[in-house]
């Protein structure tokens, strides 16, 4: 439905007197207001309420005003609230009352929340948010002295900097991080998610200082690893206007954890590179890439036209946007090599298209399956069944990869405290569980060179 | 000693009591505190509270199913119940909050954010999702889902019990 269409009865009373309205929806901040009947109210006239009619529910949202605009599409004008502010799009699409202030009657709870801190955290954040303060005004100060330089004379100047005075402030990162893990490391999971949060709401600007942490903190596709966030892991350079800004964002595309995720696409082009050395094989190399992303390693493993006739990707993701960019990324290749690649994209989670019976007559059986950044999410019943269900659609001679964040990850406490960003980690024996004694398989555990991620490789029998 | 717990109950609301209690001998046989006993048991109740709510139980021999797994460092629950092919609005929305709890670190960060919806038009629980909440915050859970080809949904919560 048109957002201008939606409307809602109502009454706005004064005294014993109700008078009957009708409401629309017109800014996040504002409702347009029709009277039924005649009436002579001028502009600021305060009403004692009004009430709203939602599916026979009665919502008293308090003391209002109005204000005369003549001429909005038949409408009278519009209508404020004398004592609270409501979000009037979450009113209108999603049937909520949300009162903006009302983040405040929890202030008690989340100022609270800092009585279990202990003093030594407090004293290394307090002290870090004081450095990176220090910091920040230094880089922002020379950013001045340069700033109406020429493009290419400050674009030389901010590199300049970053490789000598930054590449300092780095080793300063470095040394900080490292102080953070030997701090925390006898906490409890819940001392951990306490610490975060503090952490977090102490250096909440300097976080959003840097693209990386911004995102993963905002989570604006609703998780922090989409495929945005791929993609600047993947290009590993300096983001962001201020050098401050990219020096906070090269700081974490260096980290071990991003390497691996480098490392992990590399393996997969490799692994599939080799498949296709298989010539004798008759028809399509048929490989299916669950939670796929952004898919952007088929730049690497699409390379020849050969490559075009030879393989039949299946790519799966529950972001509409991730497949999206995926089949950008597949019609520059198409545009590059003029011929078509064979693609199917299905827009499905893994939590439900378990449902799907008798999956191998709906999507066929696969030579190949791989997926790298989804078991990290997934607990032990939910990883168990997505993978029977894989193996289910394995050919016999086929393999699966899947990519798990193993527990000894170095990058693990920045991930959690500075990028609000949880994994489900696993070791090699946990790994190893999720899969049915009964299969016949051959089966082997390696990681890639940083040792961050893990890799389980099955072969069917 | 035995480490899993299965229950096979009626979907009806007189069950979770008997639920608690059976769950809380087990946990008692194994030696956990008052304290863990009872975040576990609000786990289970929840999703069990949810399983009845939301469930298909069209056939007259459909069950909830409640499976607790004791593991070295982690508590297992499951709950299964059947869903119908219809339920896919609801399957999506649980999705989604599953998610969206998941993505703080701390699951307090979810349950203020919970608190916001002020709101006098009472929500279902998975759409308010702060049942969902409890179980991540107060239960200390990580919650998880899957259906499977014979439409059965399980929910999962797992307990870390590393430091207890």
């Amino acid at each position: 439905m048109q957002k201008e269409n939606l409307q809602i009865d109502a009454i706005l009373v004064l005294g014993d007197k109700h008078i009957a309205v009708e409401l629309r929806y017109n800014s996040k901040f504002s409702m347009l207001v029709r009277f039924t009947e005649e009436f002579d109210y001028t502009t600021g006239f305060e009403f004692d309420k009004l009430i709203l009619e939602v599916d026979e529910e009665k919502i008293d949202l308090g003391r209002c005003r109005l204000f005369l605009e003549p001429n909005i599409d038949g409408y009278t004008g519009h209508i404020t609230f004398v004592n609270d502010v409501y979000d009037f799009e979450n009113l209108f699409f999603n049937q909520k009352i949300v009162k903006l202030q009302s983040i405040f009657s929890n202030l008690p709870l989340i100022l609270s929340h800092k009585k279990d801190i202990k003093q030594a955290f407090k004293d290394y954040t307090s002290e870090l948010n004081y450095d990176l303060n220090v910091y920040k005004n230094l880089f922002d100060k020379l950013d001045k002295e340069y700033a109406n330089e020429p493009k290419s004379v400050k674009d030389s100047v901010q590199k300049a900097i970053i490789a000598t005075e930054g590449k300092k402030f780095m080793a300063f990162l470095d040394k900080k991080l490292d102080e953070l893990n030997a701090l925390v490391v006898g906490y409890n999971k819940q001392e951990h998610e306490n610490h975060g949060y503090y952490f977090r709401k102490q250096l909440w600007n300097i976080i959003l200082c840097s693209k990386m942490m911004k995102r993963t903190n905002l989570k604006p596709r609703g998780y922090a690893g989409d495929s945005e966030m791929m993609r600047l892991i993947y290009l590993n350079d300096a983001q962001g206007k201020s050098t401050f800004s990219k020096l906070m964002h090269l700081h974490p595309v260096g980290l071990p954890g991003a390497e691996a995720v480098r490392n992990r696409r590399k393996l997969i082009v490799n692994k599939i590179n080799t498949l296709e050395k298989d010539d004798l094989k008759e028809g399509k190399t048929k490989i299916l890439s669950v939670a796929c992303g952004p898919a952007f390693e088929l730049q690497d493993i699409v390379r020849s036209p050969k490559d075009f006739e030879k393989l039949h990707f299946t790519l799966l993701d529950q972001d509409r946007a991730a497949l999206y960019e995926a089949a950008t990324v597949i019609n520059q290749l198409e545009k590059s090599f003029k011929a078509e690649l064979k693609v199917n994209y299905l827009t499905e989670s893994v939590r439900t298209m378990l449902t799907t019976r008798e999956l191998n007559k709906k999507w066929g059986q696969f030579d190949f399956i791989y997926s790298l950044g989804l078991f990290d999410y997934l607990t032990p019943p939910v990883a168990k069944a997505v993978l029977k269900k894989l193996y289910q659609i394995l050919k016999p001679g086929g393999e699966i990869i899947i990519g798990n964040f193993h527990v000894s990850n170095p990058s693990r406490v920045f991930m959690e405290y500075w990028l609000d960003w949880v994994l489900y980690y696993r070791s090699e024996s946990d790994f190893l569980e999720l899969l049915d004694p009964e299969w016949k398989i051959e089966k082997s555990v390696y990681f890639e060179d940083t040792k961050v991620q893990m890799f389980l490789q099955i072969k069917k029998l | 000693m035995n480490t899993t717990l299965t229950l096979i109950k009626r979907p009806e609301w007189e069950y979770i009591e008997e639920v608690r209690n059976e769950c809380n001998l087990f946990f008692k046989s194994h030696n956990f505190s008052e304290n863990d006993s009872h975040s576990l048991m609000m786990t289970i109740s929840e999703l069990m509270e949810n399983s009845i709510k939301y469930g298909t139980f069209s056939n007259p021999d459909a069950m909830v199913e409640i499976l607790v797994k004791i593991l070295r460092f982690q508590v297992q629950i499951e709950i299964l119940n059947p869903v119908a092919d219809s339920d896919k609005h609801y399957l999506h929305k649980l999705d989604r909050t599953i998610q969206w709890i998941r993505g703080f670190q701390d699951p307090f960060e979810a349950f203020i954010e919970r608190l916001r919806l002020v709101s006098k038009k009472p929500l279902d629980d998975i759409e308010s999702g702060l049942g969902l909440v409890r179980i991540a915050y107060e239960g200390k859970a990580v919650l998880d889902f899957f259906v499977d080809e014979k439409n059965v949904l399980n929910v999962s919560a797992i307990v870390d019990i590393s430091n207890s």
